[in-house]
């Protein structure tokens, strides 16, 4: 059988970030990691339905000047990673290490005012299912930065070192991503975990 | 270009040149040997075939477990089982063939298949594809321990609470269901996200959706429900065992939290699982259908939605499984009537097959006959699935023998003799050899009689009003003489089982040499070598129809992808609706790192069946694995 040549791949690049499957992927994980929210949020709201109280009676709901704190953390070290991305795609290597590096350094704040939550809350994880619904969501999240946080610092080590070329940008582009989740998703987590037993109670 | 003139296939070129190229390119995709060696590849054909067998040694260990279950129940009141011994091996039975064996396997098709069948080269994500399969197998593999070292879990295969609580259940059993079935669904979801991508994106070009087969379709929805539905239990399961191991209160009444939470996350699960199963088993019996009547499908459109509305559909069915837990009335009566719908699209399936199959030469070869087996054996399974859909029959019958003879019926109807179609289908892709067709015969005779009468006989036993999950009963029941028909019965089968498992070993040494295309199927996994290249296409094909090969030995040419580099593996990346070109992916070769990872997940995940402090060690170590996996090599390649 004769082949013939329809379709030349040397007329392709073999870096389009945003064509890119690993870009695919890493939406994919998104789904993933936004369906366990999603699993969470339903769990807390069947539990708090049918409870007599939600907290149970003599909790205070969690407090709200940490998480507010954390609430505009996490979008300011958003607008960072997406600096810092603006100067990759434009070859400015040292905007792009100064924006990741930022960005690591906000999301640790975020994660001081997380941490100083925890300490402050008023039940703990064993004493009713108030208590567990609330430290788990909590530390799923408080899991979420942390990864975030380590994997851009990875990013932030390789962009001082000059590795990222606007080819070679990808890692940058997927990181970004992941970041942006880990920053809304946790909107839904605050208005149900902080604001929902100040509406039901 | 290469090239630039026409010319033969590259596989059928005599001169220098063409040969010096074809071996070039291969050593470029090759896996690396030896002992050291099992530890790196990362061809999609290798892990396909790693989780295709790995998932039949679980359905064979499970299937002996099955046989003991068969042979305590064979009089009453007997002794060969202690009652904690039979609900370890009954609930390790049924977790593995649903976990270890009927996801495992379908994925591993679907691995090995699809990325064929779509003319790419390799999966889009090939490390994350072997890390899947180590974490697959370590994960079974110490599930299966705990059955050997006599701690296995014994709450049954959805493990409700309170049963499943530290107070009723002591011990690690729990803990290592709780533990390894969500690693296990780990792997599960990268292969998901894998699959979803490879067939988004590294479609042939001119293989727009409408053109993509229905067998890739069927896996591209199979990957969607996993992708929502596996999270639900992977979040049941922390929380049961954040209550075993830090006395959280999710599922403790006294403590404010719902035993039924449970009843619900597992089955928004359990139930699209199911499907998870049924689905790509119905993409391998619809090209089992067209191949062996030489014919296009008949309503590709209509079968496509089908399959996309029962995927939907499923979603919203899981309470049919809790019609005896108080429910309010309204809930009940919509989900019953939802479970009926699902009778619609599986009736467009069954008239697109009768339309294709009217009046044509059909080919009986074993593949074949197993289709018809699952006709047969499906059908009979669905029928009792509108019996216990409705809410006052089901009250009747639940947790009676009933059930467990109806979901075996859909289970090994819609999963096991799909597989062992294709099976049959596949193998000589898989090794160059065909099976046995006599030897198949017989093999697919004896599974369809030892079926119908290990499970037949229990539905009566059901309504005579044996429960499910009793290691023995008194003979004043009168129910032994059924009981020893599914005995023997059950022996038939596994006969049936060890014919193929013999017909299989036996042709991989000395079956009869396949050649490409042995079936004259029309698919692309069918255009190169038996078994694949390194590469699976040394050039990749280009696509116009839904029947490629069909339409080529009618042209008798082909058109091909050229310009992709000899010297690293290079695959051509397509846009998502129409398949054009865009760019071109440079893939990793083989790696340890992936296996590195594994191990350390593993130690994250079996650690915690005893201390929560593990769930940080897990992560760190997983994450610094990680780094090294993707760091990028020095000198930074050329890329
Ligand atoms: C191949 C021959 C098979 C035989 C002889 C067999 C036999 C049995 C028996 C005797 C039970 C225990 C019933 C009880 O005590 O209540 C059982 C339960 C079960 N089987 Fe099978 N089985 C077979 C195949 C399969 C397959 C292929 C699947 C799934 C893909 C499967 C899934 C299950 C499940 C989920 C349970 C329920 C376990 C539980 O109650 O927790 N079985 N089977
Ligand atoms: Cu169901």
């Amino acid at each position: 059988m004769h082949v013939r040549v329809t379709v030349d791949a040397s007329e392709h690049p073999s870096y389009d970030p945003h064509h890119h499957p690993l870009w695919w992927g890493v939406l994919g994980a998104v789904a993933i990691e936004a369906a366990v929210v999603a699993t969470l949020l339903t769990s807390y709201f069947y539990l708090a339905l049918q409870s007599p109280a939600w907290p149970p009676e003599g909790v205070d709901p969690p407090d709200l000047l940490w998480p507010t704190i954390v609430l505009c953390l996490l979008p300011a070290s958003s607008w960072t990673m997406w600096w810092a991305g603006k100067g990759s795609d434009a070859g400015r290597k040292r905007q792009l290490a100064i924006g990741v590096t930022a960005s690591v350094a906000i999301a640790s704040l975020a994660l001081v005012a997380r941490s100083v939550q925890f300490t402050e809350l008023d039940i703990r994880w064993d004493d009713h299912a108030y208590g567990s619904m609330l430290w788990t969501i909590t530390g799923f999240h408080y899991t979420h930065i942390v990864s975030a946080i380590l994997g851009t610092a990875v990013v932030s080590v390789l962009a001082w070192r000059g590795y990222f070329t606007p080819e070679r940008q990808l890692g940058v582009v997927v990181d970004t991503l992941y970041w942006y989740f880990v920053a809304a998703v946790f909107l839904p987590i605050y208005l149900v975990l902080y604001w929902v037993p100040r509406v039901l109670s | 270009m290469t090239d630039a003139t026409p010319a033969l296939d590259l596989r059928e070129r005599t001169d220098d040149e063409g040969r010096e190229r074809l071996a070039r390119i291969e050593r470029t995709w090759a896996s690396p040997t030896g002992f050291l060696g099992w530890f790196m590849p990362v061809n999609h054909t290798a892990i396909g075939r790693r989780f295709i067998v790995t998932s039949f040694v679980f359905f064979l260990l499970s299937g002996v477990l099955a046989l003991a279950m068969r042979l305590q129940l064979l009089v009453p009141l007997n002794d060969l089982l202690t009652p904690d011994q039979y609900n370890q091996i009954m609930t390790v039975h049924g977790t593995a063939m649903m976990f270890l064996f009927a996801i495992p396997a379908m994925e591993g098709v679907a691995i090995y298949v699809a990325p064929l069948m779509i003319g790419a080269r390799d999966m889009a994500f090939p490390r994350l594809n072997a890390f899947g399969y180590y974490v697959y197998l370590i994960g079974g593999s110490a599930f299966f321990l705990s059955l050997f070292l006599g701690m296995a879990p014994a709450a049954g295969w959805f493990n409700y609470v309170p049963l499943s609580n530290k107070e009723f259940a002591p011990g690690y059993g729990v803990d290592i269901w709780t533990t390894m079935i969500t690693f296990i669904e780990v792997s599960a979801l990268t292969a998901a996200v894998e699959l979803i991508v490879t067939i988004f994106k590294l479609r042939a070009p001119g293989m727009s959706l409408n053109r993509l087969p229905i067998f890739v379709w069927a896996v591209l929805v199979m990957s969607f429900m996993m992708l929502f539905a596996m999270p639900s239990v992977i979040v049941a399961s922390a929380m049961l065992m954040m209550d075993r191991l830090v006395d959280t209160q999710f599922f403790v009444t006294e403590g404010g939290g719902s035993p039924l939470l449970w009843q619900h996350l597992f089955w928004f699960f359990g139930h699209p699982e199911v499907y998870i199963i049924l689905v790509p088993a119905l993409g391998i019996v619809t090209t089992i259908i067209v191949t062996f009547t030489q014919r296009p499908v008949f309503g590709y459109t209509a079968l496509v939605l089908a399959m996309v509305g029962i995927g939907m559909v499923s979603f919203g069915l899981w309470v049919h499984h809790m019609y005896t837990t108080g429910l309010p009335l309204m809930g009940r009566s919509f989900f019953m009537a939802a479970s009926s719908m699902i009778a619609i699209p599986s009736g467009v399936q069954v008239y697109c097959w009768i339309a294709t199959m009217w009046g044509a030469k059909i080919r009986f070869a074993t593949p074949m006959l197993f289709v018809l087996c699952f006709f047969a054996v499906f059908i009979a399974g669905g029928l009792t699935g509108v019996m216990v859909a409705s809410v006052p029959f089901d009250r009747q019958v639940h947790d009676s023998y009933f059930v467990v003879a109806h979901f075996h019926y859909v289970l090994v109807g819609g999963a096991v003799f799909p597989l062992m179609a294709g099976l049959y289908y596949w193998f000589p892709k898989m090794t160059g050899r065909m099976m046995s067709e006599r030897l198949g015969w017989w093999s697919a005779l004896l599974i369809f009689l030892g079926f119908n009468l290990t499970f037949f006989p229990m539905h009566q036993l059901g309504l005579e009003g044996m429960p499910r999950r009793v290691y023995t009963y008194v003979p004043e029941m009168g129910w032994q003489f059924l009981n020893q028909l599914a005995t023997a019965g059950s022996f038939v089968l596994a006969a049936g089982f060890g014919l193929t498992l013999i017909n299989a070993i036996r042709s991989v040494f000395c079956g009869e040499v396949a050649g490409d295309n042995p079936w004259n199927a029309t698919t692309l996994e069918w255009a190169t070598a038996s078994p694949p290249l390194n590469s699976n296409f040394p050039q990749p094909p280009v696509i116009d129809s839904h029947t490629p090969i069909w339409d080529w030995q009618q042209d008798d040419e082909r058109p091909v992808v050229g310009g992709l580099r000899d010297d690293r593996r290079e695959t051509l990346v397509t846009t998502l609706l129409d398949a054009r070109p865009a760019m071109v992916q440079v893939l990793p070769g083989p790696t340890p790192w992936p296996f590195v990872s594994a191990v350390a997940a593993s130690v994250g995940f079996i650690g915690l069946i005893f201390s929560p402090w593990f769930y940080v060690v897990g992560i760190l170590a997983v994450f610094a694995t990680f780094v090294l996996w993707f760091w990028p090599r020095h000198p930074y390649r050329e890329e």
